[in-house]
């Protein structure tokens, strides 16, 4: 035996009794069996405190010891929240109560339910808020009072995923209706796949009783799992909990540290129902449980729940639980049966045989508990229903163990996710879960179906529905189920608050009776403003024991139907799911190009260019600054090569490609040669300049077009789109991918460049500025294009990227003796800065116009139409609002602002800085600058304001600051 | 493991798979094919790959040779060139000396090279191409922008269940048939061709990605035991 509760081994219970195992709580070491949960183990050793609540901090332990409720919450090293109804103990296991200052036993913070007359629903909103300021004060003491388990932000981080899964048929629910239907559905030849979220198959047959002797649910398990396990077409998850029915049968399942997603044709929703509480003072004491939670711990775990039972029940079932209790040596005090006159049943005829005493028309008032309420030690009982007083004459009951039998709600969470609502109907006093649509179906006890016989053939008959919505050729539809035994349906009987309170409706917020009545009172009548204002339901538990009784207070303090007041809405997920499971493993592609390693190598900083991998500079980052001016030097002095791979590449093929290439960017090609380049401006339907690039003609009919990095996909999409309204004679292929991209710039470019062209003579004269054509470099086949990015002489080598670490070496090598040198990112946006090239999405912003970008060169006036033009031609007529301008510093010493610090004209924001630097090269700190328009002029002065309110003074000047005449790139 | 002095180091090549150094560092010895140098083998025994051929491993073919053809002439120029493609879209058609023709459109076919042999087909498809032989028919050069990979083992639609959220299993993607979709984010083309009794995928995807692509292929198939192979142990499969 491990713990004074622990009974003698059962048949089927899930424990390996020859291998316990030692763990924690609260500091103190106890021993369980392999298979026990945290809470049953707890139990065995007599531990029923488990957590403090939420708002009171009450003692509370197990309540349905099923995951439901928020009371078996407990800490664990790294992870709060845990359920310990459903974790199971492992060696060394340390674990913590909630919600508790002082210590769980105790928690000096329960004193608080001394005031619970003044901490009334919305207390929140009325307090704390004056005088001024005074939030700040409660704020911490607040949060410090409230609040579930602690997170540990340097907790070890853990390997979750998640997994596409197909099937035909997808059951939610492993229990007897869950399984019929998974069979059924197999028959006709669907592929099913199971999902259960206990640890085994079998849902209530595990540990319910549906007859005089629990041999028959015990045998119909055996059988239906043997049959489910010995289909090869079903699938079965256990420990998986489907937490959402999405459009078009999509089914996120939780298992362990994974995410299934499946898809599924038809689904059948098995879920169960939830047993409900019964509405007293102090129905949350420990040792107050539901029926189920009671012979869960007796079949599941071997875990006696008490000595001295009091059983509370609106129907059949605690009779049920009667028998297990006394079959398992608890003595049953009393049945106290809520109903007047409740109908005779095989269970309840059993249990009077047994002497056990059933004392009818009555129900509990209160309970009372020993010393700091951490047990129940006693019940008050009165006669009949209605609103109890305190003079009201009760008998006591001594008892350490109460068990709720409150009758049933559907668990039907995934089908309201669907559009399903429930019903109750009074006629049949049963809930109905309405309307359904294929192919989506309940069964079992969610459906309203109670009885073993009856949910068998509830889900045999939704199995054929679904096997039939599938397209499986199915056999004659089976007998759906007609009547339920005698007594087991619930039986809904009023509620009614106790004067003295602490009759909880909701556990999860400590909200009482009384509450919710308060609540209404307030005019809070609509049931989600009663929700959101009273926060009932919105606790862990998710309303699934609240939902109910607040619906029956709020419609008997406004003397109206259930159906009038309705439930509120169903969300997702239906249980509690961490921000690791819905991440899962993170698939983040990273670009690299082909001459990546050859970076690193060269000890690169890299930098992310959306997708890509870029070398930032050569070197460390401590040496950033260094290196970044070297680099520039080199260029602008000798020779430089930067990897441009990630440039896009689009090829505009076809006997249109010219005039698709004039209607989509906005300068003219119809007249651009063959083997020569030309600068491409793309604008949107409102004008605003969305990208820029090269465009090189290879032949009448293929040009090849560069893009920017982070800009291609989008320019890519936006040619196939105007393409396919504009049904031109075109193909176009991005080919970013495939093209590796080498520029080598500078002074001694050609010298480095011309002995690896084998059939290219890059003579001034033979290939001047912006000549294209394609030829072999070192071997390697290359399209090469005199391009002037960076101001200086340079060529644009684009060649296929698996050849793209050999070119690389080959120019390198090549430029050995010229003192080649690889220039990074940081170096280009320098280079190219000095000689005035916007950089678009940095020097541009989603309005930016070609005008006002001083792009006005880059429009084919004499174009009929292109993409833009109008709104271009519009903009242009009202004039510009600001203008881009080059700009220097007036004080030499002054460090460079920052990209977006504002220019301002006396209290007024005119412009902000897009780039700036400082160049070596031309001694001073440069930078664009969107300014107003009349300060666009050269020599006019400006007025920066940097970080921290820094001002600093500039000058506009006119634009390149370097090489003004273009000679250079032109050598 | 580095290579032996009879394995031929793939940067002596001007064409270099984006993978060489990362299956250099799994072991890998390479051999030539078509201008490159392709994984061989990883040292651990022959028998050893054919049993992760059966159950779960990843070939890199990105050396060996691909082509694209598209545009609203481009199956009807490669059926004068002696190509077979049917009329279904999404599916793969072999060839009779062993290569494979996906089609993916109406308008687009990818050519896969055969794996066994020299590819004639290949070498015959580059030559005669020309904007101006090939009315309306426009070559795509798969060979470098895309990584070629193939995943194998009975394990394969499982694995890709984690990556993919096309349904792979066997008995519901058939030999010879094409998605393209998206492979852990990043656009892919998968073509499933068994080697033998073995099932099979070819996985093509983004070139720039394929370091990116190894590690999330290598990360799903940990649960399976699955590992890179060589060329070898895919050759024995075909025969087998």
């Amino acid at each position: 035996m491990v713990g004074p509760n622990r009974l003698p081994s059962l048949p089927d219970d899930w424990l390996d009794r020859e291998c316990i195992i030692p763990f924690s709580f609260e500091g103190k070491g106890y021993q369980g069996f392999a298979g026990d949960t945290i809470a049953s183990a707890l139990a065995a050793n007599g531990v029923w405190v488990l957590s403090r609540s939420f708002k009171y901090h009450r003692p509370r332990g197990v309540l349905t010891m099923a995951g439901e409720d928020t009371n078996a919450l407990v800490q664990l090293d790294g992870e709060p929240n845990v359920p310990a109804d459903r974790r199971l103990i492992e060696p060394g296991l340390r674990i913590q109560g909630q919600n508790c200052i002082g210590s769980l036993k105790r928690d000096w913070a329960s004193l608080l339910g001394y005031f619970g007359r003044f901490l009334p629903p919305g207390f929140y909103y009325k307090a704390f808020f004056k005088p001024r300021g005074a939030f700040a004060f409660w704020e911490p003491i607040i949060r410090r009072m409230a609040g579930l388990g602690q997170i540990d932000l340097h907790a070890p981080h853990d390997y979750h995923d998640k997994a596409y899964g197909f099937s035909d048929v997808a059951v939610v629910g492993g229990g007897p209706a869950g399984m019929a239907a998974a069979l059924e559905a197999a028959k006709a030849g669907a592929e099913v796949i199971l999902i259960e979220d206990g640890r085994q198959l079998g849902g209530s047959l595990n540990f319910g009783r549906y007859g005089t002797d629990r041999a028959a649910a015990v045998n119909l398990r055996h059988e239906l799992v043997a049959t489910v396990e010995a289909s090869p077409n079903i699938t079965v998850f256990t420990d998986a909990v489907c937490q959402a029915l999405f459009a078009d049968n999509w089914l996120p399942v939780i298992q362990g540290n994974r995410l299934h997603k499946i898809r599924t044709t038809s689904v059948i929703i098995a879920t169960g129902a939830l047993e409900q509480h019964i509405i007293f003072r102090n129905n949350d004491l420990p040792g107050i449980m539901m029926g189920s939670a009671a012979q869960r711990l007796i079949h599941l775990y071997g875990v006696r729940p008490g000595k001295r039972a009091v059983i509370a029940t609106t129907n059949s079932s605690g009779y049920g639980v009667c028998l297990d209790l006394i079959e398992n040596g608890v003595e049953v005090v009393a049945i106290i049966d809520l109903r007047d006159d409740p109908p005779d049943c095989p269970l309840s005829s059993t249990a009077r045989a047994k002497n056990i005493r059933v004392i009818s028309g009555h129900t509990i008032v209160e309970a009372k508990a020993r010393m700091g309420n951490r047990h129940v030690s006693s019940i008050a009982i009165a006669r009949g229903q209605g609103p109890h007083q305190e003079t009201d004459p009760v008998q006591r009951l001594d008892c350490d163990l109460v068990c709720m039998c409150g009758g049933y709600v559907p668990a039907a969470g995934l089908l309201r996710h669907a559009g399903a609502d429930i019903a109750y109907d009074e006629e049949t006093a049963a809930f109905v879960v309405t309307p359904l649509i294929d192919p989506i179906h309940a069964a079992g006890a969610v459906n309203g179906v109670s009885g073993l016989e009856a949910l068998t053939a509830d889900g045999r008959h939704a199995g054929w529905q679904a096997a039939r919505d599938g397209g499986f050729e199915v056999d004659a539809r089976p007998a759906r189920p007609t009547t339920d035994p005698a007594g087991t349906r619930p039986v809904l009987l009023p509620v009614t608050p106790h004067p003295k309170g602490k009759d909880f409706v909701d556990y999860d917020e400590d909200l009482q009776a009384c509450d919710i009545v308060n609540t209404v009172a307030d005019g809070y009548t609509n049931v989600e403003l009663l929700k959101r204002y009273s926060t009932v339901g919105m606790g862990p538990s998710q309303g699934r024991h609240s939902a109910l009784p607040t619906v029956r207070l709020a419609a008997g303090a406004l003397g109206c139907s259930l159906d009038d007041i309705g439930l509120t809405t169903a969300r997702p997920p239906v249980g509690p799911i961490t921000f690791a499971q819905l991440a899962g493993r993170q698939f983040e592609p990273v670009r690299r190009t082909a001459m990546h390693h050859r970076h690193l190598e060269k000890g690169a900083t890299m930098m992310l260019a959306g997708p890509w991998l870029r070398p930032a500079f050569y070197g460390p980052e401590a040496d950033k600054e260094t290196c970044i001016r070297e680099e520039t030097i080199a260029v602008r002095n000798n020779v430089g090569i930067i990897d441009v791979s990630t440039l896009g590449g689009l090829e505009v093929r076809g006997s249109d490609a010219a005039e698709f290439m004039n209607r989509i960017y906005t300068f003219s090609y119809t007249k651009q040669l063959d083997g020569r380049g030309r600068y491409v401006l793309m604008t949107d339907e409102t004008g605003a300049i969305v990208d820029d690039g090269i465009a090189a003609r290879f032949h009448e009919r293929h040009f090849y077009v560069t893009a920017t990095t982070g800009a291609v996909d989008a320019v890519y999409r936006n040619m196939l789109w105007h393409n396919a309204q504009w049904q031109l004679d075109v193909d176009i292929t991005n080919v970013t991918a495939a093209y590796c991209g080498i520029n080598i710039a500078g002074p001694n470019a050609r010298a480095v460049l011309s002995p690896l062209c084998e059939d290219v003579d890059l003579s001034v004269e033979a290939f001047p500025y912006m000549a294209a054509t394609e030829g072999m470099v070192a071997g390697i086949p290359a399209r090469i294009l005199r391009v002037g990015f960076v101001g200086e002489l340079g060529y644009e080598l684009h060649a296929p990227a698996n050849c793209g670490e050999a070119l690389w070496d080959a120019l390198l090598e090549a430029g050995r003796d010229h003192d080649i040198r690889p220039f990074g990112v940081e170096a280009q946006r320098v280079l190219r800065l000095e000689k005035g090239h916007i950089i678009i999405g940095q020097d541009t912003d989603g309005l930016t116009h070609p005008f006002e970008a001083g792009m006005g060169w880059a429009i084919g006036k004499k174009k009929k139409d292109f993409l833009g033009k109008r709104a271009i031609e519009i903009r242009k007529k009202r004039g510009t609002t600001r203008q881009l301008v080059g700009f220097t510093l007036t004080d030499g010493k002054e460090l460079p602002p920052a990209e977006g610090h504002i220019v301002v004209r006396g209290p007024d924001i005119v412009g902000h800085v897009t780039s700036a630097a400082s160049s070596h090269t031309l001694g001073k700190v440069v930078g664009l600058a969107y300014v107003a328009p009349d300060q666009q002029e050269p020599g006019t002065r400006l007025t920066i304001k940097a970080e921290g309110g820094r001002i600093i003074d500039a000058e506009v000047v006119a634009l390149p600051f370097y090489d003004p005449e273009n000679k250079r790139q032109e050598l | 493991m580095a290579d032996t002095e009879s394995s031929p180091t793939p940067e002596s090549f001007l064409k270099r798979s984006p993978l060489y150094r990362a299956l250099r560092s799994r072991g890998a010895r390479f051999m030539e094919t078509e201008g490159g140098a392709v994984a061989d083998s990883f040292g651990n025994g022959d028998e050893s790959e054919n049993l992760a051929v059966r159950e779960m491993a990843i070939c890199d073919l990105s050396p060996l040779p691909r082509h694209g053809f598209k545009g609203k002439g481009a199956l009807e120029w490669l059926r004068k060139q002696g190509v077979a493609i049917g009329n279904e879209d999404n599916r793969a058609y072999t060839q009779p000396g062993g290569s494979l023709v996906a089609r993916l459109a109406p308008t687009e076919a990818l050519i896969l090279g055969n794996l066994s042999s020299e590819n004639a087909l290949s070498a015959q498809l580059e030559g005669d191409w020309s904007i101006d032989t090939a009315p309306d028919c426009y070559a795509v050069p798969r060979n470098s922008a895309n990584f070629w990979f193939l995943i194998t083992g009975l394990h394969a639609p499982n694995m890709f269940a984690k990556l993919c959220g096309i349904d792979l299993r066997l008995h519901k993607f058939p030999v010879n048939a094409i998605a393209q979709t998206s492979v852990a984010r990043s656009v892919a083309i998968i073509i499933r061709a068994d080697l033998g009794a073995v099932p099979a995928f070819h996985l093509l995807g983004d070139s720039a990605s394929a370091l990116y692509m190894l590690d999330c292929l290598e990360d799903a198939m940990g649960e399976f035991g699955g590992k890179p192979v060589g060329i070898s142990a895919v050759r024995r499969a075909m025969k087998s």
